[in-house]
């Protein structure tokens, strides 16, 4: 199962990624596509952190969307069915890593669902030369490692 | 959770599984028993006449804001392409444990079913008191699809209803009536909107946005005494001497859990079904998951009743799992909700109305942004936000993970909150 990981040391917040993201999907056919991209990335005191949905493999955000909207498909990519989606952001309210945007304009949850399509090697990896984004297959540690940060719902 | 994988060991023999109730408790458990269990048989007891719907959303269905379709989020085939048998309009009437038999009535028809491992997911229904008894002819609750059927038909322009109760329920049965032109009254009797959610700030603000509405009156620490019918219109008596008059009446003050047809059988029941943190009741092979069972809190580990559609729907599939022979431990969840009234979000993580000494605040406000962090020892406990709800989830990270504020706030994600980057607060509001 293939996840987002990104490595804050080696970003330098050049923002190609935002843009690749948006030169793709915001010619989607998704409502949201306007508001592109998908990806954000902030500059802190602390840092620079990433803005996007990491398709975890504990997924809380499945469980608590009312509108059985979020699903998680068979390739661990959780999708949106836009038209389901009610703005009630209990969504956002669950994700401990903040990556689903609450877009009050338009009442919509907003995330990366990969709508680009590109499962092997989305625009916004393909065009980091810093080695920053990774879109990979999870080795059993970093998993062990993400999970224990998640602490989510279910302890196995 | 993503998928468990499917036990190697080849099975005895195929086993049947009774399913009682069909909302996301009942149904999250049948997805995942069929992904467990290809071979064994899945019986699905519903009391409703429609397949499972997304029964948080019927609110909006009444306010016309989701259509039929939408809200019947699990249609019949949904249930086929799974080989799950569904049995609708069918009502549980007893239990037998010790022979492992469920007694149902089903359109006047007696039906009994044998089962193997029995999921009790009746979910709850809501509190009449004597001061509002039930009437199906002007006095209802709000909880499910007959119900919103209901009150569409009732709603007409020019119409007046009176809503005991200001919690989530009733506040969002107010606000889908008043799109239906219906003119509502809400009566509540704590001083705070949406009950332990919020605090005298909040509420006033949520209040306010409300109350702009012309056709929308909430009032509160008051409550119902009596109600008498007069004519086709029902008149109520408050607390403080005043009578109302409203063509009907709905009832939101609270929930109680479906436990009745339990009677007679070793199944503890406190109000709510006893399980223990793999879902089992106290009868061997009988599970219970969602709105009729306690839950954990996650921090403080107490058993609490947390009647929210994320614990159902994990409960459900932890239910499944220890059905089908695979030991799972659901963890808990912390009080929480998210709702929008007019363009206004509020959204409140943990135990907002704690007071004591050793309690301290963080706050943010702004003309159009209220937010505050509860703080006990240092351990974020409780979070509430009003108008700008955006990354609530990372201080409900904190919340459960009982990581010290001072910590959290060097992590560089905090700093989308308002309440933590204060500049990032007045931002948002010069944007918007």
């Amino acid at each position: 199962m293939k996840a987002f990981v990104f490595r804050p040391d080696k970003c330098d917040v050049c923002r190609q990624c935002e843009v690749a993201c948006s030169a793709k999907c915001s010619k989607s056919s998704s409502d949201s596509a306007g508001y592109a991209p998908f990806i954000k990335v902030y500059q802190s005191p602390q840092g620079p952190f990433l803005r996007l949905c990491k398709h975890c493999e504990d997924t809380p955000c499945v469980d608590a969307c009312i509108g059985e909207s979020l699903k998680c498909g068979n390739d661990g990519i959780i999708i949106q069915d836009e038209k389901r989606c009610i703005g009630c952001f209990m969504c956002n309210m669950v994700c401990p890593h903040g990556a689903i945007k609450a877009v009050m304009s338009i009442e919509k949850a907003f995330k990366c669902t990969l709508i680009c399509g590109e499962k092997d090697n989305p625009p916004c990896v393909a065009v980091c030369d810093r080695e920053a984004l990774f879109f990979d297959d999870f080795s059993t540690t970093v998993k062990k490692r993400r999970n224990r940060k998640i602490r989510g719902l279910i302890k196995r | 959770m993503k998928k468990p994988t499917p036990k190697t060991k080849a099975k005895k023999s195929a086993r049947q599984h009774v399913i009682v109730g069909n909302c996301i408790a009942a149904v999250s458990a049948a997805n995942t028993l069929r992904e467990l269990n290809p071979e064994d048989k899945i019986i699905i007891i519903g009391e409703e006449a429609v397949p499972s719907y997304s029964r948080c959303l019927i609110t909006y269905y009444l306010g016309g804001m989701v259509t039929r379709s939408h809200l019947l989020s699990h249609p019949e085939k949904w249930y086929a392409a799974r080989d799950i048998k569904l049995n609708l309009s069918t009502r549980a009437e007893q239990v037998d444990t010790k022979k492992r038999i469920v007694y149902t009535r089903q359109n006047g028809k007696k039906k009994k079913f044998f089962y193997d491992t029995l999921l009790v997911a009746t979910g709850s229904s809501p509190i009449f008191l004597k001061s509002f008894p039930y009437d199906p002819k002007g006095i209802i609750g709000m909880r499910n699809y007959d119900d919103s059927n209901k009150l569409k038909g009732w709603a007409k322009k020019g119409k007046k209803a009176i809503i005991i109760g200001a919690g989530f329920v009733g506040l969002k049965t107010a606000y889908g009536l008043v799109k239906r032109g219906v003119q509502v009254k809400v009566v509540e009797l704590l001083p705070t909107v949406l009950g332990r959610m919020t605090d005298l700030e909040a509420s006033a603000r949520v209040r306010d946005r409300m109350t702009r509405h012309e056709l929308l009156d909430i009032e509160l620490k008051n409550s119902v005494i009596a109600t008498r019918k007069q004519g086709n219109k029902y008149v109520v008596t408050y607390q403080n001497g005043g009578e109302e008059e409203a063509d009907f009446i709905v009832a939101a003050v609270g929930v109680k859990a479906n436990t009745d047809f339990l009677e007679g059988t070793d199944v503890k029941v406190d109000r709510i079904i006893a399980v223990d943190d793999c879902q089992r009741t106290t009868v061997e092979d009988v599970y219970a998951a969602g709105d009729v069972c306690r839950s954990r809190h996650i921090v403080t580990r107490e058993w609490i009743y947390n009647a929210i559609w994320p614990v159902a729907a994990a409960q459900g599939k932890i239910a499944a799992c220890n059905m089908s022979g695979q030991k799972m431990v659901y963890a808990g969840n912390i009080p929480m909700n998210s709702v929008d009234f007019y363009e206004m979000w509020i959204t409140a993580v943990g135990d907002v109305q704690t007071e004591g000494d050793d309690i301290e605040e963080v706050t943010f406000k702004s003309h159009s942004i209220y937010q505050k962090v509860k703080l006990k020892d240092g351990i974020p406990i409780s979070f509430m936000a009003v108008g700008n709800v955006d990354g609530a989830g990372i201080v409900r990270g904190a919340i459960v993970g009982k990581t010290p504020w001072k910590e959290f706030i060097k992590k560089p994600q905090t700093q989308l909150l308002p309440v933590v980057n204060q500049l990032s607060g007045f931002v948002s509001k010069a944007v918007a």
